[in-house]
């Protein structure tokens, strides 16, 4: 089983947050660039929204307000990837504040290493490297004039697993309420001890809300420890919280929207702050508190693995399925659609992506069972993606 | 899926889980059915002043209302939406596009066949008579299944074209914009026709019945699987405007029918001439026999009418006193009346007086025990849900099982869905049937009460023994007389105008009849009608916030926009549209405004607001039309449009369901439209910095 061929790349991803206006823009970027393997989900933004009070009371207003936005997820070549990152950047401004959040994560993509598979993808993520090899970067092809947009790279990513209905909304406001940034919610099914309950599972509901965060590197853990308090993450059945790495980005920090005040919004001198200082290492907030009486209540979870499977709707469920034989606990599925930049191909859009946190030691074993499960349907292949999550939590660790 | 050591949860705890899961369900369904109960009840005991009567079967029924609601929103959503999606998913990998439209043509004709609108359709039409509106008259009573097939074909090429429109990644947008002028030109041609005139409103509102709340969330589910499985769902709108093509073409396909059936059909004329021997052989046209026409005459038609049929006067007397004896012949002129409920009905009084001793009494009691009353309603409503249920489940479950070799991934839950769908369907329109109809029929009935004189029910007193001696005179300042006389029951004496013609000198007799004075004709007050549309409002508000087909879309809504368009605010749009349209409903009973006027200018505004809008928007948009008219809405909403209907003497309730059905396209087109002002917040600053988009 271990001995199974498979290949191994190390790759990067690119992940971004895009208002639905906007998504266009992204789309047909990604598109023309010739980036391979677009995946696109749907979520929602959440901000806080303030404005005075009507009629001139005194006070204001602050509630949340939801806003639809386009998670596209593309892997590339490690050495491509800040050049699409740009150019996807430019393409519909993602660096001024309330557009969107970009960015890049270095992972391990494994395939199974049958030939047809194997040269089918080299082919498809090659040639556009080719392609703009000899050209300028990708960015710079598309507004010549454009600045550079400075990213950050002390960066990490929390994701939160919710399970109760309402779930992200509440930890949107915790986030919010922290100052952290703009969460981005999407929707998920969890598979795991539901499965295991015969037909009483209907009384659970399998809809999981996943809260993206990205938020300095150097304050994650006390913002995890934060977000596990006030969302009552340390009780049972409540969900699942993770970091996982960022190498380098562009944030959304337009927390706030309504009428401004001043001639630049906090939010905006904030990030041009970051742009001059390169880092978010100034706004390191938790000064002193590490070694707190908190860390013998809440332990985290230092070794574990983030592996996420995209594949063909409708095989999430038996690959979870290898995947919890192979040991690990349970999974989270997203439904998302691929767009192919290289016009009619085989195999359909629909696209399934489950994400699995293991402890590192099992990891190898649940990927090379996933890879042995790979229909090795041509163009419609697995992919294994692994990514090392320095810090999780859960009900009971 | 092999089961993996199942965790075995003890008794209590399961229950306890079990009774949190029902628990809130129950609770929302509670609340959503809150409303229009409350409404009813305030609106009866505030404005009517009366107790509702059959207080406990209401409040029973109303509670299965809510128990059948969550049953079989929960069946929905565990088996027959996952099994709709699941076939969808899978179509268009297995199959080519010629047999998926083939696919969607069985599934839109089966299930117009399977889900019995129809039978809404023929409530509408109940009072129809073949003399005032003989083409309707024919639709309806002679030719209701070709009515059917001509419904379940426009149905089935609906959802075929919604088919290929998700596979190629279509915009709904050139499909309204063609569809809807063609009908409103169609619809506008015809009015000025006499005959034809009268199918439009038909026609309109069989658009709005025929996707009822097994259809719509099972092709809302396929639609929203194809298109993703393409990969076009941007395009075309997420999956949603799939409803909007099953309520438009069946209106076209209604009229084509009207048209093609319409030469040989005779023009209206009036009652007398209609049943006139000379007219026979046109009238006789319009049904099968000699026999059926003169039952027409006896259960629709006067007096007049009855007269007419016979040559001459002596046949007329003999047939109506071989009623008496004649158990064949009754039979086949009253159909499944009695001969008292006959007279009280329908009768004359110089026909009842034929009968002398067959006076009608007080109707006799029609409803036995309440249990076995329940147990009737119950069979009769288990019968019409499996047969709603059952045929399209098994044909997606076939196509899926044999036709694309696939499964569902939870088979349990699928057959737990379907039988939940079974269980929750046979209580909610029992529920309806026994509570909340009545109540609806109570209040809707009393309703005209409020602004009538205190006269209310036409009724006839025979006064026996009268007296000419008891007729006073009075006299008005310019000289004019009328006789009056004193008349008491149990109360006190009332002034009675005496009119000579009835008194029967012979035998002594006077009959008074007690005459309202009509409900809206010249003591037309403005606080009355304020009142009836205020009514219709809410009734329709209150209505559709419990319409299963709605919440199953707004579910759907809520869960493709990842929660940013929330599902409460989406049913509130479409049942604000739906109290709005009913308001333009009655409005049109009561004044008798061409449906055309009505239709025309909120489908005009529409076009534009279609352009304009966004493609899932107006999609959501056009889907909610056709959702509104379900269970819950379509026996309310139709009593209520007979009943102001019926004051009135119009003769059909049509036309009320159809606006119930636009204006929620436009309320939801704005509310699309606010949502969109609304999602540019976050990036309008950055757009007006830079100046492009």
């Amino acid at each position: 089983m271990s001995d199974a061929p498979h290949v191994s790349n190390e790759i990067s991803r690119i992940t971004c947050h895009v208002h639905h206006r906007l998504s266009h823009l992204v789309n047909e970027r990604l598109v023309e660039i010739g980036a391979s393997s677009i995946l696109v989900e749907s979520g929602r933004s959440v901000r806080q929204l303030r404005r005075p009070r009507p009629f001139g009371l005194p006070g204001k207003i602050v509630r949340l307000e939801d806003q639809p936005v386009e998670v596209f997820r593309v892997t590339a070549p490690r050495e491509r990837a800040h050049s699409i990152m740009e150019a996807v950047i430019a393409s519909a401004d993602l660096d001024q504040p309330g557009r969107g959040t970009v960015y890049l994560q270095d992972l391990v993509e494994f395939r199974r290493a049958a030939a047809d598979t194997h040269s089918g993808d080299r082919a498809e993520s090659s040639r556009p490297v080719i392609g703009t090899g000899a050209t300028p970067a990708a960015g710079a092809l598309n507004q010549p004039n454009r600045p550079v947009p400075t990213l950050l790279r002390d960066l990490a990513l929390i994701t939160c697993i919710l399970s109760m209905p309402g779930g992200g909304q509440q930890l949107a406001r915790v986030a919010l309420d922290l100052g952290t940034c703009v969460p981005v919610v999407t929707l998920g099914t969890g598979t795991g001890m539901r499965d295991r309950l015969g037909l009483l599972r209907i009384t659970v509901p399998p809809e999981k809300e996943i809260v993206h965060l990205i938020v300095p590197a150097h304050d994650c853990e006390e913002i995890i420890r934060i977000l596990i308090e006030e969302a009552n993450l340390n009780q049972p059945g409540r969900g699942f919280v993770y970091q996982t790495p960022v190498s380098a980005g562009v944030i959304d920090t337009r927390l706030r929207i309504g009428p401004q005040e001043h001639a630049a919004s906090i939010e905006q001198i904030i990030a041009a702050i970051d742009e001059l200082k390169g880092s978010t290492a100034w706004r390191k907030r938790f000064v002193g508190i590490e070694g707190d009486e908190t860390d013998a209540t809440l332990r985290l979870l230092r070794n574990n693995r983030e592996i996420t499977v995209i594949c063909a709707e409708g095989r999430a469920a038996t690959l979870v399925e290898t995947a919890i034989e192979a040991g690990a606990g349970g999974a989270t599925t997203s439904r998302a659609r691929r767009l192919s930049s290289d016009g009619p191909e085989g195999g359909l859009a629909a696209r399934e992506r489950s994400t699995i946190s293991v402890q590192a030691d099992i990891c190898k074993n649940v990927v090379s069972a996933l890879l042995e499960a790979d229909s090795g349907n041509e163009g419609d292949a697995d992919r294994v993606q692994v990514l090392e999550a320095p810090a999780a939590f859960t009900h009971g660790t | 899926m092999p089961d993996r050591e199942r965790i075995h949860i003890p008794l209590p705890t399961a229950l306890q889980m079990l009774g949190e899961y029902a628990r809130i369900r129950i609770g929302e369904q509670l609340r959503s059915v809150a409303f229009i109960i409350i409404y009813l009840l305030a609106f009866q005991i505030l404005i009517l002043r009366a107790t509702p009567a059959d207080a406990l079967v209401i409040a029973g029924g109303v509670a299965m209302v809510v128990v059948g609601l969550t049953f079989f929103l929960e069946g929905l959503f565990l088996g027959l939406m996952p099994l709709g999606e699941r076939v969808g998913l899978q179509l268009p990998k297995r199959s080519p596009i010629i047999l998926i439209a083939m696919f969607g043509l069985l599934l839109g004709f089966g299930s117009t066949l399977a889900e019995p609108a129809i039978a809404a359709l023929r409530t509408a039409g109940a009072n129809v008579t073949a003399w005032e509106t003989p083409l309707l008259y024919l639709l309806l009573e002679r030719h209701p299944q070709t009515l059917v097939i001509a419904i379940g074909i426009g149905v089935g090429i609906a959802v075929a074209f919604g088919m290929i429109r998700f596979y190629f990644g279509l915009s709904l947008k050139p499909f309204v914009l063609t569809i809807i002028p063609v009908l409103l030109i169609v619809s506008a041609v015809l009015s000025f026709d006499e005959n034809l005139s009268t199918i439009v409103a038909l026609s309109w509102d069989t658009g709005a019945v025929t996707t009822g709340p097994v259809t719509v969330p099972l092709v809302l589910a396929l639609g929203i699987g194809v298109s993703r499985a393409t990969g076009k769902s941007e395009a075309a709108g997420g999956g949603f405007g799939i409803i909007m093509l099953a309520s438009a073409f069946p209106i076209l396909s209604v009229l084509v029918l009207a048209i093609g059936l319409s030469p040989g059909v005779p023009q209206p004329t009036d009652e007398t001439a209609f049943f006139a021997p000379d007219n026979r052989n046109q009238a006789i046209q319009l049904f099968e026999s000699p026999q059926t026409l003169a039952r027409h005459a006896f259960t629709h038609g006067s007096e007049a009418g009855r007269r007419a049929f016979f040559s001459d006067d002596d046949a007329y007397r003999a047939t109506l006193l071989a009623l008496r004896e004649d158990d064949e012949l009754r039979s086949t002129l009253l159909g499944d009346l009695t001969l008292p409920q006959w007279l009280s009905e329908h009768a004359s009084g110089r026909e009842q007086d034929l009968f002398p001793r067959a006076r009608p009494s007080a109707p006799a009691p029609a409803t036995g025990q309440a249990g076995t009353r329940l147990g009737t309603v119950l069979a009769g409503e288990a019968q019409l849900a499996v047969r709603a249920v059952v045929p399209l489940s098994a044909l997606l479950l076939v196509v899926l099982l044999v036709l694309l070799r696939d499964r569902p991934r939870y088979r349990d839950e699928v057959v737990l869905g379907i039988v939940l769908a079974l269980i929750g369907m046979t209580i909610l329109t029992a529920g309806i049937r026994l509570g909340l109809a009545p109540l609806g029929d109570d209040v809707g009935g009393r309703l005209p009460r409020v602004f009538r004189a205190e006269e209310r029910s036409v009724e006839r007193i025979i006064v026996e023994d009268f007296d000419r001696d008891l007729v006073f005179e009075s006299i008005s300042p310019d000289g004019e007389r009328r006789m009056y006389f004193y008349l008491h029951d149990n109360r006190e004496p009332r002034r009675v105008e005496f009119q000579p013609e009835r008194f029967d000198p012979d035998r002594d007799r006077y009959v008074h009849i007690v005459r309202r004075p009509p409900l809206f004709g010249p003591q037309l007050t403005a606080v009355g009608i304020a009142l009836v549309f205020l009514f219709a409002f809410g009734m329709g508000y209150g209505s559709t916030l419990a319409e299963p087909a709605l919440k199953a879309l707004g579910r759907t809504v809520e869960e493709i926009t990842v929660g940013t368009v929330k599902r409460s605010s989406v049913v509130r749009a479409v049942s604000l549209g739906v109290g709005i349209g009913l308001v333009a409903g009655v409005a049109r009973i009561i004044y008798d405004i061409p449906m055309i006027w009505l239709l025309a200018p909120p489908y005009l505004l529409l076009i534009p607001l279609t352009i304009w809008s966004e493609e899932d928007f107006a999609g959501i948009a056009w889907d909610s039309g056709g959702v509104t008219t379900g269970p819950v809405t379509v026996p309310l909403v139709l009593a209520m449009g007979l009943g102001i209907g019926g004051e009135l003497g119009v003769v059909d309730g049509f036309g009320v369901v159809s606006m119930a059905s636009v204006f929620p396209i436009l309320s939801v087109s704005l509310y699309g439209f606010m949502i969109r002002a609304r999602q540019r917040r976050s990036i309008n600053q950055a757009e007006r910095s830079d100046g492009d988009e």
